[in-house]
């Protein structure tokens, strides 16, 4: 017998594993007859690793990133009962994202970009997707170090940051990075390729 | 280069295939597209090493210890305002804060500055894994596939047991953290249900009863065995659980 590494898109073993009960569709499903404690312990809680690192990239800050994880974390217990199904990792990081921008918009108002802003930014500035280049180019990107990458990924405007960070870091598929956004897949998909672009030209600047 | 690059299709359709977001015949029709294009070709070669960077240089950071502890209290302490007051679910939340909490003080981690709770971390583990879209890193029945998959992931391999003919059924294993510690768990099934069994080195401040508790709903029944601390945790009957570790604990390991 071999070793079998899971594709994340298939469930081999469905068919032989108990159903899904917790990711049903149909929520009042899953959750009819748990209290709310029960339903938050079952909804909230498996996601506040994803809760905690999608707070710290958008406040730039452990500290700050733990007070917005634990704020939201009031407010999904308040609206628990408002989760009607689909993915609870999105219903949590949605919650998360607007505690954080209202975090932001009240501790550190210099800091917020609003969408509008971002429009307008994208307008002035040159995308930097480029058609030109070699394979050298990949190597290099490559080779970026940790520091540089960071630093790189801080600098994006906040909605192209979220964009990326659940895409990349956080390995959410684009139909889950839609709901936690609030956002069509559209526009999930052109910020997702401008936030990678404008990473690949500020590594590429700095080398 | 313009803004419209980046809204080219032909692009984001790029970076949905490299992404694994589209179906197989656009698949099919984007790869064939990127063969002839070295324009295409030289974006996905550029976002697979962004990704191949971001992967290698930026692991996803721990969330601090006692983050979990202060949610789960600031909660209870919101629970007064929810718009659902039942003098039941409080009675039972208190009851269930009282047993976490006495619980607290022995499942305390002694490098870690602040105590983990490692019942709850273990049950959080066992959820995820239902919800996940397998509760298993690596599928299988056969114990001699199951355990070398370890070997590599954590430092010691855990002991694997085939208790098929008493009902309970290996499904697999996968890597779980607790207290930041990647440790195994195997993954049995009864009937509809399955069994987390986590192993962990056991340490003398890692002692406790060895009696069933229940946390969040979920039976937990924890053991020593030759240094080794066993969690096993189920939405099993307790009495099915306890004969499930008992079984477990006289079985002879052949590997």
């Amino acid at each position: 017998m071999t070793v079998t590494p899971l594709q994340t898109k298939t469930r081999p073993i469905e068919a032989e594993s108990p159903p899904m009960r917790l990711v049903a569709s149909d929520a009042s499903d899953a959750f009819r007859g748990l209290d709310d404690n029960a339903r938050f312990r079952s909804i909230v809680m498996p996601h506040i690793d994803e809760a905690y690192r999608l707070a710290a990239w958008l406040t730039g800050n452990r500290t700050d990133a733990e007070d917005v994880v634990q704020d939201a974390s009031i407010r999904a217990f308040r609206a628990i009962r408002n989760y009607a199904g689909g993915s609870a990792r999105s219903w949590v990081l949605s919650i998360v994202r607007n505690t954080a921008y209202s975090w932001l918009r009240k501790n550190r108002p210099a800091t917020v970009v609003t969408v509008e802003d971002l429009e307008a930014v994208e307008l002035e500035q040159a995308d930097p997707g480029d058609r030109d280049g070699d394979n050298a180019e990949a190597a290099l990107i490559a080779k970026a170090d940790a520091e540089q990458l960071r630093a790189a990924i801080a600098a994006l405007p906040p909605a192209f940051r979220e964009t990326l960070v659940l895409r990349d870091i956080e390995g959410l598929d684009y139909r889950e990075i839609a709901q936690a956004t609030e956002v069509p897949i559209g526009t999930v998909m052109s910020r997702l390729a401008r936030a990678r672009h404008r990473l690949i030209a500020t590594i590429k600047s700095e080398q | 280069m313009t803004r419209s690059d980046s809204d080219d299709k032909s692009v984001l359709l790029v970076h949905a295939y490299l992404d694994g977001e589209l179906d197989p015949a656009n698949a099919l029709g984007v790869a064939q597209q990127i063969g002839k294009e070295p324009a295409l070709a030289l974006e996905a070669e550029r976002i697979k090493a962004l990704q191949q960077s971001i992967y290698r240089q930026l692991p996803r950071e721990e969330t601090p210890p006692g983050l979990r502890a202060r949610i789960e209290k600031s909660v209870g302490g919101s629970r007064r305002e929810s718009v659902w007051p039942s003098w039941r679910a409080l009675a039972a939340s208190i009851a269930l804060t009282a047993i976490v909490s006495s619980s607290s003080t022995w499942f305390m981690v002694g490098a870690q500055q602040q105590p983990t709770l490692i019942a709850d971390a273990i049950v959080s583990d066992h959820i995820r894994a239902l919800m996940a879209p397998a509760p298993v890193d690596v599928i299988s029945t056969d114990r001699h596939t199951v355990k070398p998959w370890f070997n590599g992931r954590i430092t010691s391999a855990p002991r694997v047991v085939d208790l098929a003919k008493d009902d309970f059924t290996l499904i697999g294993g996968r890597v779980d953290v607790i207290a930041r510690t990647p440790v195994s768990t195997l993954v049995y099934r009864r009937a509809k249900h399955l069994i987390s069994l986590t192993a962990m080195p056991a340490e003398s401040r890692f002692e406790l009863d060895k009696s069933a508790r229940t946390v969040s709903g979920y039976n937990v029944v924890r053991w020593v065995e030759n240094g080794v601390s066993y969690w096993a945790v189920s939405d099993l009957e307790a009495k099915q659980l306890e004969d499930f570790a008992r079984l477990f604990r006289t079985s002879k390991t052949e590997l």
